[in-house]
């Protein structure tokens, strides 16, 4: 529970601190809408450098920007492999034939295993998972013993590939723009902006400013309430429960055992904080005056120009 | 100058039960009123009923001569501050200084002036260095100096407690009090509800609440000389004031000087 890092701001002094983040949430929409415009690898690759020059402009460190990206792995995984399977254009580059019999069959559940076990010992990460999938592999592809229960082909196209890597950098690209947005800018300042920019909404009914109050307080709580899970989950275990183990029904049961506490504290939680604030004058919808201010400044401009640039760059070439 | 008056006041949830039933208090600008009661007597739902967050089937709550309805509580609650039992569900901001700045902002009170304010009053309480911190990096005592802080910068003039240190660690809750006593020397008008006797020994008067009604109303010295009154509200003296209750046959000077020793708080 303790490694959850997305999201998280850490205080410092770049480039990207100076912005307001207005300018930073518009920035980020305007390069992720150029982003989706580029059609070639090399484009794409053009924009992996801009965004790497961007990063050490900024002064933030690359390691933990990649750091940061280790929680959505398994998506970036789920990405690629997607992409190589259902994408069945262009060359065909390999194409095995793969049999699941008694021994393809058992290597695979011995390679499981190992995987596992090596993860209980904390030897997990990118490079077991790698040497799993080639384990998977070669025993789907060359093992066989005894009679085949079923056979497939594995096939691999040009452009399956080619879109695989091409999605999963963009999904990168864009991780790294909102990591750079939520690392440099304090949670205040991220829903004052936010609340700015959503202020013309208010046309249509919307209070930006009850909005952008739900989220910051959404925002405060989540460290209580992770912390509360915590509890919950140590009072059980120390009347027996164990999250990591047992069946499937055991599981749900777990979970259920844990939502429903969670629950009924975080009713309670709601209707005392609705009372403290209350008692403090918060009248929905009566206007506030704000502590935080927001002002552009020199730097913003400066950012404005550079993501036009951008965009204006992405539309000529797919124009030409 | 705030008189804070509760008059004939009736309460209930459900229809059904009352769970106040026909209080009657005055409290004068300045003083320190303790009320007291078992689980369940019907202190929050009266301190509720104090700050508008509830509003009573019969009876009026009166502050400087405004009658609290829809119309006035926005107004009372400029004089009328209240800080609850648990530290986490009353912090609204997302730092310190936010959280400080709520009350403020929603009186309109303009930037400039928040932010001294704000400075003043984190000093007062002893959170100056913590203004950027988030509520998960403080502890309990600090949450609640930061609601007190909040509340000062409102310009309150009557402070309530329910059970505010009832959560916290012996040592962060003798700080807390130490606060109390200041704001209290400085002429904050204090009602302190709490099950514990102890805490009552700060005040000047004790208010001893029992199935929703007034069961005893009477300055410190007076209310803790009833030990029978107490008991019957389920509240037990601590040992040394029952023993000197118990004494029947000391000289009257004696008693009075082991009295007056007791409550040197
Ligand atoms: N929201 C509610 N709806 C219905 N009944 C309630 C509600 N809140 C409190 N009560 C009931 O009202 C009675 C008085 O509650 P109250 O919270 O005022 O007591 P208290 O003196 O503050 O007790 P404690 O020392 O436990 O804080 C209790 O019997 C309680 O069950
Ligand atoms: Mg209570």
């Amino acid at each position: 529970m303790k490694n959850i890092v997305i999201g998280q701001f850490v205080p410092g002094s770049g480039f990207f601190y100076k912005l307001d983040p207005r300018t930073k949430i518009m920035a980020i929409i305007v390069l992720m809408v150029s982003l989706f415009l580029l059609k070639t690898m090399t484009q794409l690759l053009v924009a992996l450098a801009i965004a790497v020059i961007l990063l050490l402009i900024g002064k933030l460190s690359i390691v933990r920007i990649v750091k940061g990206l280790k929680p959505i792995f398994v998506l970036l995984i789920f990405t690629f492999f997607f992409q190589i399977f259902f994408n069945k254009t262009g060359a065909l580059w390999l194409d095995q034939t793969m049999s699941l019999n008694w021994l393809s069959a058992g290597a695979i559940v011995l390679a499981t295993v190992l995987w596992r076990v090596l993860a209980r010992w904390k030897v997990g990460g990118i490079l077991p998972f790698l040497i799993y999938l080639g384990l998977l592999y070669v025993s789907l592809s060359y093992l066989s013993y005894g009679s085949t229960w079923t056979s497939f082909q594995f096939q691999i196209y040009e452009k399956g590939v080619e879109m695989s890597v091409f999605v999963v950098i963009r999904l990168l690209i864009i991780i790294t723009l909102s990591t750079v947005l939520t690392l440099t800018t304090k949670p205040t300042d991220l829903t004052m902006g936010m609340e700015k920019l959503l202020r013309p909404l208010k046309f249509i009914g919307i209070n930006s400013e009850e909005f952008a109050l739900i989220i910051s307080i959404s925002l405060r709580y989540i460290p209580t309430i992770l912390d509360e899970a915590n509890k919950i989950m140590l009072a059980q275990a120390s009347r027996g429960a164990d999250f990591s183990q047992g069946k499937l029904k055991e599981k749900v049961k777990q979970v259920i055992s844990l939502l429903v506490p969670m629950f009924i504290i975080a009713f309670k939680r709601s209707e005392e904080l609705a009372d403290a604030m209350e008692s403090r004058n918060f009248v929905p919808g009566k206007p506030r005056s704000r502590i935080y201010d927001l002002v552009f400044g020199m730097n913003d401009i400066v950012a404005f120009v550079i993501s036009a640039g951008l965009l204006a760059a992405a539309i000529t070439i797919q124009v030409i | 100058m705030s008189k804070l008056e509760i008059n004939d006041l009736s309460f209930t949830y459900t229809g059904k039960r009352m769970i106040l039933k026909n209080i009657q208090l005055q409290i004068q600008k300045g003083e320190w009123v303790a009320i007291l009661g078992h689980n369940g007597s019907g202190k929050s739902t009266l301190a509720k009923c104090i700050v508008g967050l509830l509003e009573p089937q019969s009876g009026s709550v009166v502050v400087d001569d405004m009658v609290l309805s829809h119309k006035t509580a926005y107004e009372i609650r400029k004089k009328i501050g209240i800080v609850f039992q648990n530290p986490d569900n009353q912090f609204v901001g997302v730092t310190v200084r936010d959280d400080i700045a709520f009350g403020m902002e929603n009186l309109g009170i303009p930037k400039d002036q928040m932010i001294s304010s704000i400075d003043f009053y984190a000093e007062k309480v002893g959170v100056k260095e913590m203004l950027d911190k988030e509520p998960s990096t403080l502890s309990g005592g600090q949450k609640q100096r930061v609601a007190i802080a909040g509340i000062l910068a409102m310009h309150t003039d009557v402070m309530v407690f329910d059970e505010a240190t009832s959560m916290l660690d012996p040592y962060a809750r003798n700080e807390l009090m130490q606060y109390i006593q200041e704001l209290h020397q400085e002429g904050m008008t204090i009602l302190m509800i709490t099950h514990d006797i102890e805490e009552a020994l700060y005040a000047d008067r004790i208010v001893v609440l029992k199935g929703g009604e007034v069961h005893l109303d009477a300055s410190k010295e007076e209310a803790l000389r009833q030990t029978e009154r107490m008991t019957e509200a389920g509240l037990e003296l601590p040992v040394s004031l029952r023993i000197l209750n118990g004494v029947t046959n000391l000289d009257p000077s004696w008693k009075e000087y082991l009295w007056a020793s007791t409550f040197d708080k």
